[in-house]
């Protein structure tokens, strides 16, 4: 496929560009035109340089010519990343593959790219805007680093995982002496854990704790067994992501945030659960460290954007009604930018009908929805093919 | 005035409590009347439900359908395949057969447990109808947990046959409860014999819950599939992919007899498989007029887009593989080009394999032995024999030909198990000595 007539030639560098320079902004702005000017033309450039999108959104009917909307450009699901390797150029240009997790034997989801400026000013910048927005920038009078216990694996010892990316990045920029990783080889390292809150407790400076869901439970249960709480110092906050598939043992997260609250010392009001995944250049964070008071729901950059989608119809919902999550990530540039989850969610809507964030629902059971039948990948997870 | 509503909190539980009672009364009723009586009555149960007028089963249809979400037309279908070898007759005989084999040994001797508790799952009515039936013919009264997709069919089951026996009508007790009143769950667990239905999280969840010397029957989540010869489907594809989609279509394809697969099997079984999946399109395409399903839960109707849409593109990237969809997520055909095993979200969703010959056809399913329920299979001669063979070593307790799998004979051993044993408390009575 070659591209369309009249784009230079170096639109995915002037796009790459456009979006640095939206992330560098240091207020965000929700910019309609903006929005739609970028994913246009950035699904021009995916249209053009992924051949099988291309392809796929020409048998749906779909070119870049027929696109009047951002909304109407044609997302893949998640699962395709576990097909085939969606990339807008050529495989030796691959500077980093972030794959999904999974058990031995089965397909694992990639994200290739060729770049990682992008998918690092995105996830910095969203970071700094809803997890961290008390941090100050390295010229500002706040400090600009806090102490983080890391409950998830180092890059090195996780070189695919996106989140163990994300850790570092943070850790780079934003990580005050002292900080460290929590899990090694697999294994949860309690004492680090508490010795990190206890050192940030002798300063009395707060200490932020990320990582995976279920390496937090892990923490709750081992401190749970031995007895102890950990007392976080004011100001401490709470960052977990991931859900339970296929694990031993799920529990609701408000469940998990409660728990947290109980034995580590942060209220839950500072418990933040992230949602993304691999196939993602952009991450979605609760509310609640930037609006305390209003409803907790999901917020995220404004280079990228959530439909509600009714998979019957494939139409949009109404507003507030629930259906499948399409996120289109400009943060995706050398993928592809229009992401059909597996998941279900709806906006959160302020009392004029506006949205004001969204809310990801969980699955309902399936195993009553299916009879005694089951979908045998859940079978084939569960005994960890 | 405030809208005050008080709860006892502990009324579900003096429910079971009170039912409990009843069935111990009920339970010397049985044991009164003894196997030959109950059992008549139970055969006259069944001989009525068999009746295609019977007011139980017109009732079925309607209040089934609503509460489980199928269309009243699909119920109808289901249970005039699923009955339709249903009867007295049948029933007896299957029972007959078994307790024969049981008591076959001089001084062996049936003890009736005093009441058995029976966890129901799924939305399919059959296995409801027939499970309390087999724990009354064996004399023990029965307390049941209907599912939470289908609370009529035990209700109406209780109903008719105290419709022709109020005594032993009264053996059989049906409460409901939620899933999470721990308090509920003991009481009614506590019975000698328990029987529970649903996926491994329940059956775990229930075993943990049990007492050393109680009997556990479980029966988990399975799959089935089909195998069909590609000379079958090249010589009548149409004839098989009506029966296929029969097969696909009944109950939503939510029970654990529903083909997730079909594996076209032997010497051109590419070109075979995807001359399949086109005509079996068009079946389902004309059985959703004719069977419409019922609507698909949201989390499962966006399972079939993601899996739909990354068998298109895959197909985009040149992948030989053709998806063929119904309108919304109405059906769902995707013809792959080898035999990995791929979700399956169920709701009328099939995946066609081509396959080379028996050994990858064993190869492909050996992953999901453990789950394998039955199989559907269309060969002939030394194909069949061996096709047989290696579905019976892969786990299926049932072989079937395609448009029958939604009709498993009474005695088809679920799970590989004889129906009546499992349930039955066996004793060995010795010959006094010699005084």
């Amino acid at each position: 496929m070659t591209s369309a007539p009249g784009r230079p030639a170096d639109e995915r560098a002037w796009l790459d560009a456009e979006l640095l320079a939206w992330m560098a902004e240091p207020v965000w702005r929700d910019d309609d035109a903006r929005f739609d000017a970028i994913a246009r033309a950035l699904f021009a450039w995916q249209f053009a340089h992924c051949e099988p999108y291309g392809r796929y959104c020409e048998a749906r009917g779909v070119t870049p010519d027929g696109v009047e909307s951002w909304r109407d450009v044609p997302a893949v699901p998640t699962g395709a990343f576990k097909e085939l390797p969606l990339r807008c150029f050529p495989a030796k240009r691959t500077v980093a593959t972030f794959r999904t997790s999974g058990t031995t034997g089965r397909r694992r989801g990639e994200l290739h790219l060729d770049t990682l400026a992008l998918y690092e000013a995105s996830l910095l910048s969203t970071l700094r805007g809803l997890l961290f927005p008390d941090l100050g920038a390295a010229e500002d009078a706040r400090p600009s680093r806090i102490a983080m216990s890391i409950l998830a694996p180092d890059g090195r010892e996780a070189p695919d995982s996106s989140l163990s990316h994300m850790f570092e990045v943070l850790v780079r920029e934003h990580a005050a002496p002292g900080s460290a990783h929590a899990v090694h080889g697999g294994r949860l390292d309690v004492d680090a854990v508490a010795e990190t809150v206890a050192r940030a407790r002798s300063r009395d400076e707060p200490i932020a704790l990320l990582g995976t869901a279920f390496a937090f439970v892990h923490l709750l249960e081992a401190l749970e067994a031995r007895g102890h709480r950990l007392a976080c110092p004011a100001g401490s906050r709470i960052m977990e992501t991931g859900g339970f598939k296929g694990r031993s043992r799920e529990i609701p997260r408000s469940e998990l945030h409660a728990r947290l609250a109980e034995r580590l010392g942060v209220p839950e009001q500072r418990v933040v659960n992230q949602y993304g995944m691999t196939e993602l250049g952009s991450q979605f964070y609760d509310s609640v460290l930037v609006d305390p008071y209003g409803p907790r729901r999901k917020l995220g950059p404004p280079w990228a954007r959530v439909r509600f989608v009714d998979p019957e119809t494939g139409r949009d919902v109404a507003p507030g009604e629930r259906g499948m999550v399409v996120i289109h990530d400009l943060a995706n540039s050398g993928s592809v930018a229009a992401i059909e989850t597996a998941d279900l969610g709806r906006a959160i809507l302020d009392a004029t009908g506006e949205p004001l964030g969204f809310e990801v629902l969980g699955r309902e059971p399936g195993a009553e929805e299916r009879g005694c039948s089951i979908a045998a990948d859940e079978m084939l997870a569960g005994a960890g093919r | 005035m405030s809208d005050l509503t008080i709860r006892w909190p502990d009324e579900d539980a003096e429910r079971i409590e009170a039912a409990r009672g009843r069935l111990e009364l009920a339970g010397q009723g049985l044991a009164r009347r003894g196997f030959e009586s109950v059992m008549a009555v139970l055969a006259e149960v069944f001989d009525r439900w068999h009746a295609p007028d019977s007011t139980f089963r017109r009732r079925l249809v309607d209040e089934h359908a609503e509460a489980a979400g199928f269309s009243p037309q699909l119920v109808a279908a289901g249970l005039d395949l699923g009955l339709a070898d249903w009867d007295g007759a049948a029933l007896s005989r299957a029972i007959e057969q078994e307790r024969r084999a049981l008591l076959a040994e001089p001084g062996r001797a049936l003890a009736p447990f005093a009441s058995t508790s029976i966890v129901l799952g799924g939305a399919i009515p059959m296995p409801s109808l027939l499970q309390p039936v087999l724990s009354l013919a064996l004399l023990s009264p029965v307390l049941v947990r209907p599912a939470s997709r289908d609370p009529v069919t035990p209700r109406l089951l209780a109903e008719s046959i105290a419709a022709v026996d109020d005594e032993i009508g009264r053996a059989v007790e049906v409460v409901s409860f939620p899933a999470d009143d721990a308090a509920c769950l003991a009481r009614f667990l506590a019975s000698e014999c328990v029987v529970a239905s649903g996926s491994d999280e329940t059956i775990a969840a229930i075993r943990g819950r049990l007492q050393a010397g109680q009997r556990f029957v479980a029966y988990g989540h399975k799959l089935s599939v089909a195998v069909l010869d590609a000379e079958l489907v090249a010589d009548d594809a149409q004839a098989l992919a009506g029966a296929v989609a029969l097969d696909v279509s009944l109950w939503d394809q939510q029970g654990c007899l529903s083909p997730a697969a079909v594996y076209v099997i032997g010497r051109g079984a590419a070109e075979a498989a995807v001359r399949f999946g086109d005509v079996l399109a068009d079946q389902l395409e004309g059985l959703s007029g004719t069977l419409p399903r019922g609507g698909a839960p949201a989390p499962v109707a966006t399972d079939i887009v993601q899996e739909r849409d990354a068998a298109a593109l895959r197909a985009a990237a040149g992948a030989p593989v053709r998806v063929h969809a119904g309108a919304g997520t109405s059906f769902t055909v995707v013809v792959e080009p080898d035999a990995e095993w791929r979700p399956c979200p169920g709701h009328r969703f099939v995946r066609v394999h081509p396959v080379g010959s028996g050994e990858a056809l064993s190869a492909a399913l050996r992953p999901l032995a453990a789950w394998l329920s039955s199989s559907a299979l269309a060969a002939n001669g030394a194909l069949h024999d061996e096709l047989c063979g290696r579905l019976a070593s892969l786990g299926a307790s049932r072989i079937c030909p395609p448009g029958r799998m939604q009709a498993p004979p009474i005695d088809w051993p679920h799970d590989g198990r004889p129906i009546l044993a499992p349930l039955a408390r066996a004793a060995l009575v010795d010959p006094p000595e010699p005084a």
